[in-house]
C-alpha cells in the first residue's frame, strides 16, 4: 500500500495516471474515505490527467492519531501531501467536508489552487464545527441511520461485517479521538473572507440539502463561482446524482 | 501463465487485503463475489486495485477498466471476473 508521512503520521495515498499529479480528491468526514472518489471520478478523471488521492488522517486506511484534527491540523496536513508529491498547484475537487478543507485551505494557500471543485461543501464560516457534527449525525441513533443511508448510497447491500467495521471505524474516530471537540475548536472565517477566492469555482448542490445556503453564501462573496442546485437531491448528492457531479467534474477539467 | 495461476495469485491479494479476517472455511473460486461472499469494503478493493496493478504492469490496466464501470458492476463483480480481466489483458500484451 502506498503510504506517506505527512506531520508524523502515516496517511494512504493512492496516484493515478501519469504525472504530473494535478487533480487531488478530497472525501468527507468519518464514514467516508478515499473510495468514494476513487469508484466515482477519479478513475475516469486519470485516463487523462493525473490523480492523487488519499485518506486524511483517522480515515481509511491511513493512520488514526488521538489528536490533531482542527480545520488548520488537515489545512496544515493537505499543504505536507502536495509538497510530499511535488504537486505545485492543485485543482481541488472536494465533497462535503471534504469541499470544506478545500475551501479553508484555497484562503490560506491561494497560490497553491488552481481552481475548486465542491459537491455539497459546507463552508468554514462561523458554527461550523457544530452544524457539521449536526449534518453528518455522527453519534447516537443519527450514527446508526448515518450507516445505514450509506448503505443504500454505496455499498448496496447488506453485509453485517461490512456494517460492523464500518461502526467500529466510525466510533474509534469519534469516541477514541479529539475530532468532535477539535471541529468545534476550529478556525472560522467571516463571509468577507471568503471574497480572497478568486480562483474559478464550480459547485454543486442539492436543492434539498440544508447545506445549500452555505453555497449560496459561496456565490454571494467569491469572484468566479459558477453553482449548480440539483432537484431532488440532498447532501448526498454525490450518490443520489453521481453522474451529474462525475461528468461535472470531467466537463469542468477539461474546460 | 496459466488460468488457475491467476487465479491463485489473485486469491494471494486477497488474502493479503483482508490480513486475518479472511473466513478460513471460504475457498476462494471464480464464482466468488467480493461483495457477497468476501465482503470486500470499497476501500479494501482499492487496496486489492493497487497489488494487482503493481503486479501485473502498465499492460494490465486495472484503474481503466474499473473507470469504465459503472458502481453496481463494480459490487457485483466476481474474482472470475477479475481473473477474465487479466487473462484478457495478458494474452492483448
Amino acid at each position: 500500500m502506498a503510504e506517506i508521512e505527512v506531520g508524523g503520521v502515516k496517511l494512504h495515498v493512492q496516484r493515478l495516471g501519469d504525472s504530473p499529479r494535478e487533480v487531488v480528491f478530497l472525501h468527507g468526514l468519518v464514514m467516508d474515505n478515499l473510495s468514494s472518489w476513487y469508484f466515482t471520478a477519479a478513475t475516469r478523471v486519470a485516463t487523462s490527467r493525473g490523480v492523487l488521492l488519499y485518506d486524511l488522517r483517522g480515515h481509511g486506511r491511513s493512520k488514526r492519531p488521538e489528536t490533531g484534527y482542527r480545520l488548520e491540523d488537515l489545512v496544515a496536513e493537505l499543504l505536507g501531501v502536495l509538497d510530499a508529491e511535488g504537486v505545485e498547484r492543485a485543482h481541488l475537487v472536494g465533497n462535503s467536508f471534504g469541499g470544506l478543507l478545500a475551501v479553508a485551505f484555497a484562503l490560506a494557500h491561494p497560490e497553491r489552487v488552481a481552481s475548486l471543485f465542491l459537491v455539497d461543501a459546507l463552508l468554514p464560516t462561523a458554527g461550523w464545527g457544530e452544524r457539521m457534527v449536526g449534518t453528518l449525525g455522527l453519534t447516537g441513533d443519527a450514527r446508526d441511520a448515518t450507516i445505514g443511508r450509506l448503505f443504500e448510497n454505496w455499498l448496496g447491500r447488506h453485509s453485517e461485517r461490512k456494517r460492523n467495521k464500518l461502526a467500529k471505524q466510525a466510533s474509534a474516530l469519534v469516541e477514541g479521538t479529539t475530532l468532535l471537540a477539535d471541529l468545534r475548536g476550529s478556525a472560522s472565517f467571516a463571509p468577507d473572507a471568503l471574497e480572497a477566492l478568486t480562483m474559478p469555482i464550480r459547485a454543486i448542490y442539492g436543492a434539498e440539502s440544508d447545506v445549500l445556503p452555505d453555497g449560496r453564501l459561496l456565490a454571494e462573496h467569491a469572484a468566479d463561482v459558477s453553482l449548480t442546485v440539483l432537484d431532488g437531491c440532498s447532501h448526498s448528492v454525490m450518490w443520489e446524482a453521481t453522474e451529474a457531479v462525475v461528468s461535472g467534474i470531467t466537463g469542468w477539467l477539461a474546460r | 501463465m496459466s488460468r488457475e495461476q491467476t487465479l491463485r495469485t489473485l486469491a494471494g491479494f486477497i488474502a493479503e487485503v483482508l490480513d486475518d479476517e479472511l473466513d478460513d472455511d471460504l475457498d476462494i473460486d471464480e464464482d466468488t463475489s467480493f461483495s457477497d461472499d468476501l465482503e470486500l469494503e470499497s476501500i479494501e478493493f482499492v487496496a486489492l486495485a493497487e497489488l494487482v496493478q503493481s503486479h501485473y504492469g502498465d499492460h494490465v490496466d486495472f484503474v481503466g477498466w474499473i473507470s469504465n464501470l459503472e458502481l453496481d458492476a463494480i459490487i457485483g463483480l466476481s474474482v472470475g471476473d477479475v481473473v477474465d480481466f487479466i487473462e484478457r489483458s495478458v494474452e492483448a500484451g
